[in-house]
């Protein structure tokens, strides 16, 4: 056939790896790490979530919070699926963390991890009522999509095609924030409500776009695990948000 | 933690001269854990030289045909592969994990889709797995197959594949590339590369009846593939990738001697090689982990959950020993082999060298 080629020409290259047993240790390790960052902000987004379901006013809001709940922790378990192949014991991996522990609402973290676990800084921060949740939700929910785009398309195959499945039910995360949003704004009372949780949350969720000129982001896209730099996805990020919180007069 | 079942071999077909198909069979209390998915591979376990060798091949059967069977083609130099082609016979067992792999595309019995593939050599195996399992499963849907090989010779299932195509009328097409035989037509000799494909994907295979194409070769050739696939408007999400396991060294490789400097009255200290460069580290000693050492040294090692159940940090011990605290991730032969996990291994002498890079 050809010439031989080694795994990190052929990543480099842009391709696709397929089965654990082929992934370099480098390979591996840093794939690990972008998937336990995915389970623990997943888990944890949904822990979070799952106090808003008593926030809620209505039954509509009830039900959509419920539906982020319970969708963010099955995509949680498809990626730790992706993870076991590696070895990852799945059933102690869930129940290492307190998914539910939040910092002081005044904390500030920056993009730093706390030591605990690898979920991204914004979901150490506690949701401050129904407006903050629906808020953190709609912001939150924009960037996962920006995000997705890069995680659609990383080089291990079993994994882009879990994040593939996914992508939708995400995104339909933040349309539900959206719908809800647009009702709260509807009033000047939670129009104000609004803008203080904006302004809270907006510099955590810019947070977790990382570091602009990266070195880890060189790494990662040597190995096909990453394609746009951090700064141009927040640069989408927050045009995206401003586009459609202005299409709701905010 | 996935583990091996014994996996009896009823049937050893010789299909080249350097390939055999494995016919196997699980026993009764197994038969669940072995109904497999067109496209998935078995990794087999078996003790060479004192030392456990582990080796996936691909299930070549559709999943209507009701056996379990797998293509070895004999790699150079390889011990598994070299073992199968010359001594494995009928009433043997073989030790194998549960099938896996997610090398398909589901199937849907009243669809009418069009599908590509293409495989290099021993490359065929999973592709003929779906072949198989999509003619039967899917009645009006279709399937090209590009297939290269060196020569008529070695190409593996050639017959199988002919008969499949007598008795699915009109359903497979198989277009074979050789590279050391002139052919009728002077597109099919020579190898895949990425001016070929674009001349098949210009002539003979229409891209836009195209819904999801296979591609299993070496590396390479899965890139010119890809890359001819895209430019003719496939996504990413249609082109499915099964990479050769060429990259899989054929022994566990002899473990280098890395020379550690040793001052005298320097307490423990630890050699960590990550992303090619090498560092010293000294260790407090009050059971602090390699990984933990590592961090203080302000080195970007990699982990993720700390507590020995992830694998995210594992390293592999060159010089000295480490002993860990616990052990949720790596199975026995990993450990043998030299693994630990670093956010759980405390060196036990005064010198550990380890490496993050293997």
């Amino acid at each position: 056939m050809t010439a031989a080629m080694n795994v990190e020409e052929y990543l480099a290259r842009g391709g696709v790896l397929t089965a654990p047993e082929n992934a370099p240790a480098r390979y591996r390790a840093m794939l690990m790490q972008m998937m336990a960052t995915f389970v623990d902000s997943e888990l944890a987004a949904s822990a979070g979530f799952a106090d808003a379901i008593n926030l809620a006013p209505g039954i509509k809001e009830r039900i959509a919070a419920s539906r982020i709940t319970l969708e963010k922790a099955d995509h949680a378990g498809r990626v730790l699926a992706v993870m076991e192949t590696f070895g990852t014991d799945a059933l102690r991996y869930q129940s290492q963390h307190d998914w539910a522990a939040r910092v002081a609402r005044d904390t500030d973290l920056g993009s730093s991890r706390l030591a605990g676990d690898m979920r991204l800084s914004v979901f150490h921060y506690p949701i401050a009522g129904w407006v903050d949740a629906v808020v953190m939700n709609v912001l939150q929910g924009i960037a996962t999509g920006v995000q997705m785009t890069e995680l659609t398309r990383v080089s291990y195959g079993p994994l882009a095609d879990v994040f593939r499945d996914i992508a939708p039910r995400e995104a339909r995360h933040a349309e539900l924030g959206l719908e809800g949003l647009e009702r709260i704004v509807a009033t000047g009372a939670g129009r104000d409500a609004a803008q203080a949780a904006l302004a809270y949350w907006r510099p955590r969720v810019a947070a977790t776009f990382g570091l602009a000129g990266s070195t880890r982001f060189a790494a990662l896209r040597a190995l096909g695990l990453r394609h746009c730099p951090n700064e141009d996805l927040l640069a989408r990020w927050e045009t995206l948000a401003a586009d459609r919180l202005a299409a709701i007069g905010l | 933690m996935a583990r091996f079942h014994p996996l009896k071999v009823t049937d050893v077909r010789r299909e080249t001269r350097d390939a055999v198909v494995v016919t196997l069979a699980p026993g009764d209390e197994d038969r669940a854990l072995f109904d497999f998915t067109q496209g998935q591979y078995l990794t087999f376990r078996r003790i060479f030289g004192g030392e456990e060798l582990r080796r996936s091949y691909s299930i070549c059967s559709g999943r209507d045909d009701g056996v379990l069977r797998v293509g070895i083609k004999r790699v150079e130099g390889g011990a598994f592969s070299t073992w199968a082609n010359e001594a494995l016979a009928p009433g043997d067992v073989l030790e194998a994990m549960p099938p896996t792999g997610r090398f398909h595309a589901p199937v849907d019995p009243g669809a009418a889709r069009h599908y590509l593939a293409f495989a290099a050599g021993s490359g065929i195996t999973p592709v003929l797995s779906i072949i198989r399992t999509v003619l039967v499963r899917e009645p009006k849907s279709r399937f090209t197959l590009v297939y290269a090989n060196r020569q008529i010779s070695s190409i593996m299932f050639r017959e199988e594949l002919e008969d499949l195509k007598n008795q699915h009328l009109g359903r497979l097409s198989v277009i074979h590339i050789l590279k050391h035989e002139a052919q009728e037509i002077d597109l099919f000799t020579g190898r895949i590369d990425a001016a070929k494909v674009e001349a098949l994907l210009s002539g003979w295979i229409d891209a836009s009846t195209v819904d999801t194409a296979f591609i299993c070769g070496p590396e390479p050739m899965m890139l010119d593939i890809a890359a001819s696939l895209r430019a003719h408007g496939l996504s990413d999400a249609q082109i499915r990738f099964e990479l050769f396991a060429t990259g899989q060294p054929g022994h566990t490789r002899p473990r280098p001697a890395a020379s550690v400097p040793v001052a005298p009255g320097t307490g423990i200290l630890a050699t960590v090689t990550l992303d090619g460069t090498t560092r010293s580290v000294a260790m407090s000693g009050k059971g602090q982990t390699i990984l933990e050492a590592a961090l203080a040294a302000e080195m970007d090692a990699p982990y993720s959950c700390r507590a020995g159940v992830c694998s995210t940090c594992r390293c592999k011990v060159l010089q000295g020993e480490a002993e860990m605290r616990v052990n949720h991730a790596l199975e026995d032969y990993e450990v043998r082999a030299g693994y630990v996990l670093s956010c759980q291994a405390v060196p036990l002498g005064d010198r550990v060298v380890v490496t993050y890079d293997e």
